[in-house]
């Protein structure tokens, strides 16, 4: 079973190409106008157009969204996927692209994201999402009592604090981090550097989480593009290869249905995704997690194993997510302060893949060969991990 | 009298097949918590399927309404519009007693938002919320009620 995505000898999947459309303020355009910049642009990036496009894939908030989109596009893809899992989305319809191209159903797949969440909702920055809107069915179990999306996060960071003794200061520290490589982004929606204490003294959005503990909230979107290792050969860009990737939930949307608060989908996904990648945490370069909050970065890392449970805390503090650092972790600047339009996922993997090419610019990870893209989606519902290498297994 | 602590304007729940009698015994003031008849665990919410060993049958049990709070948060934030006058309030997940894994997300009410813990002990309180709508809220164990800041009394059973 872990071969899936080893076939020695075989079509190898690898991503060809990446594109971020403008970010992160975009009020003059549609949401599929933000999905065909980034196509255009991805595409451009691997050396191909619209016409070499037989696979397309793209996760939205409707069904028959990506039907939506390719007829945007102008596309009649053979294969095309729009499967839904929060922020974890885009990990898992990369990992299906990469099982497509590999099975033959597809050669060149296009995987695109876009939304325009922050014009349409005004600027309310900060705030983690989330409307007066109630999930229907039994999601209603905890928003009942008035439970918000940043509340779950926090109830899990409480747990955790509880447990292994984990500090707001250390939970500050990854969004000092992540804005300290922001500050090198010139997209990014928040690039003055922070402080510890200036996120501990931000007002508390749900204690123990403050503003500057969440993410930002911004229109954008991002898309790469995915084929076989034996096509890209004869295009522009160095390949990236899709080595291991594996997805997993727990529960749905209430907390009280979550095995254990303290542990997310990441435990399951990310041990499935070493080792059909065939390497180990201690081999990764370079980490693009999705960072809705603080928490889901500290959770994230310990569940894929890059530290033992409860040691987050201790591995985040003095610049071990910097570049430079234990595990350089976000190097755009994250969720937490470069851009995140709801489902963020699309950006780790541009960021990952432009890592692993050399492109990081004054974040470049040096000698980056291995990244892990890892998305999470819902209330620590869903997770989904990449492991992307320069070079095939 | 019944105290209040949410308002009126609160989204109310919509029943289904497997959750329609929990919602029964919360109007008659019961906490129970659903049990697989198989293997004996206890979840939340309730489902039609044990996630333990997947049986599909089923049945209730009365919970003696006390716990300890497993973690909290203290929502500074309104999402909802009709909460915006409620803030701050208490939201805690709570080890229920008698249902060994199963965890009710709900609310501390009757104490400061400073006075909650991990935990803490509390104790089952019922607000009506309509005709047939009861929902459980909790408030530390041996306290003697007394409705909070923007809660209201109002009515009779």
């Amino acid at each position: 079973m872990s071969a899936a995505l080893r076939r020695p000898g075989g079509r190898r999947a690898v991503i060809a190409g990446v594109a971020t459309s403008d970010y992160p303020l975009l009020p003059d355009m549609s949401e599929h106008a933000v999905h065909g910049q980034a196509a255009d642009r991805a595409l451009a990036d691997a050396g191909l157009t619209l016409t070499d496009v037989d696979g397309f894939a793209t996760a939205g908030f409707f069904p028959m969204y990506a039907t939506g989109v390719a007829e945007y596009l102008g596309l009649h893809p053979a294969y095309f996927d729009e499967t839904n899992a929060g922020g974890a989305s885009f990990e898992v319809l990369v990992e299906h692209a990469a099982l497509a191209v590999e099975a033959g159903a597809a050669d060149v797949v296009l995987v695109t994201y876009g939304s325009v969440q922050l014009s349409q909702m005004g600027r309310r920055l900060g705030t983690g999402g989330g409307g007066g809107g109630f999930a229907p069915g039994p999601a209603i179990y905890d928003a009942l009592w008035g439970n918000t999306l940043v509340g779950s996060y926090a109830l899990a960071a409480r747990r955790h604090m509880h447990q292994y003794g984990t500090t707001a200061e250390q939970l500050a520290a990854i969004a000092v981090s992540t804005r300290r490589h922001a500050a090198s982004n010139p997209q990014a929606q928040e690039r003055d550097p922070i402080t510890v204490e200036d996120v501990v003294s931000s007002r508390l959005v749900a204690d123990p989480l403050h503003k500057l503990d969440c993410c930002v909230i911004s229109d954008g979107g991002a898309a790469c593009v995915v084929t076989t290792a034996e096509r890209a050969a004869d295009l522009p860009r160095g390949a990236v290869y899709v080595l291991g990737a594996a997805h997993a939930t727990t529960h749905h949307m209430n907390l009280s249905a979550m095995p254990d608060i303290t542990v997310t989908p990441a435990a399951q996904s990310g041990p499935l995704a070493f080792e059909r990648a065939g390497v180990t945490p201690a081999d990764v370069d370079v980490a693009e997690l999705y960072d809705s909050f603080t928490i889901t970065v500290l959770l994230t890392l310990e569940d894929l194993g890059f530290c033992a449970k409860g040691e987050g805390g201790a591995f985040v503090e003095d610049g071990g997510i910097g570049v430079g650092g234990r595990l350089p972790t976000n190097t755009d600047g994250g969720g937490l302060s470069a851009c995140h339009p709801g489902m963020r996922g699309m950006f780790l993997i541009v960021e990952a893949v432009r890592q692993l090419r050399g492109e990081g610019g004054a974040t470049q990870v040096p000698k980056a060969h291995v990244a892990v893209a890892h998305g999470t989606g819902g209330m620590l519902s869903t997770g989904a991990t990449l492991v992307l290498g320069t070079e095939a297994p | 009298m019944t105290a209040r602590w949410f308002p009126d304007e609160m989204p109310t729940p919509a029943a289904s097949a497997e959750t329609a009698g929990w919602w029964e015994a919360a109007s008659r003031h019961r906490l129970v918590v659903q049990r697989c008849d198989q293997c004996g665990r206890t979840r939340h919410p309730p489902g039609p399927v044990c996630p333990s060993c997947r049986a599909v049958t089923s049945d209730w049990l009365e919970l003696p309404g006390t716990g300890t709070v497993y973690t909290y948060t203290v929502v500074h934030q309104a999402f909802v519009p009709a909460l915006a006058d409620r803030l701050p309030y208490v939201v805690i997940a709570v080890e229920l007693d008698g249902a060994t894994g199963a965890r009710l997300v709900s609310n501390l009410v009757d104490a400061a938002p400073e006075d909650v813990e991990v935990g803490l002990p509390v104790e089952v309180v019922w607000e009506d919320m309509g005709p047939e709508l009861a929902l459980p809220r909790f408030r530390p164990a041996g306290v003697a009620p007394s409705a909070p800041a923007g809660a209201r009394s109002e009515g009779t059973r």
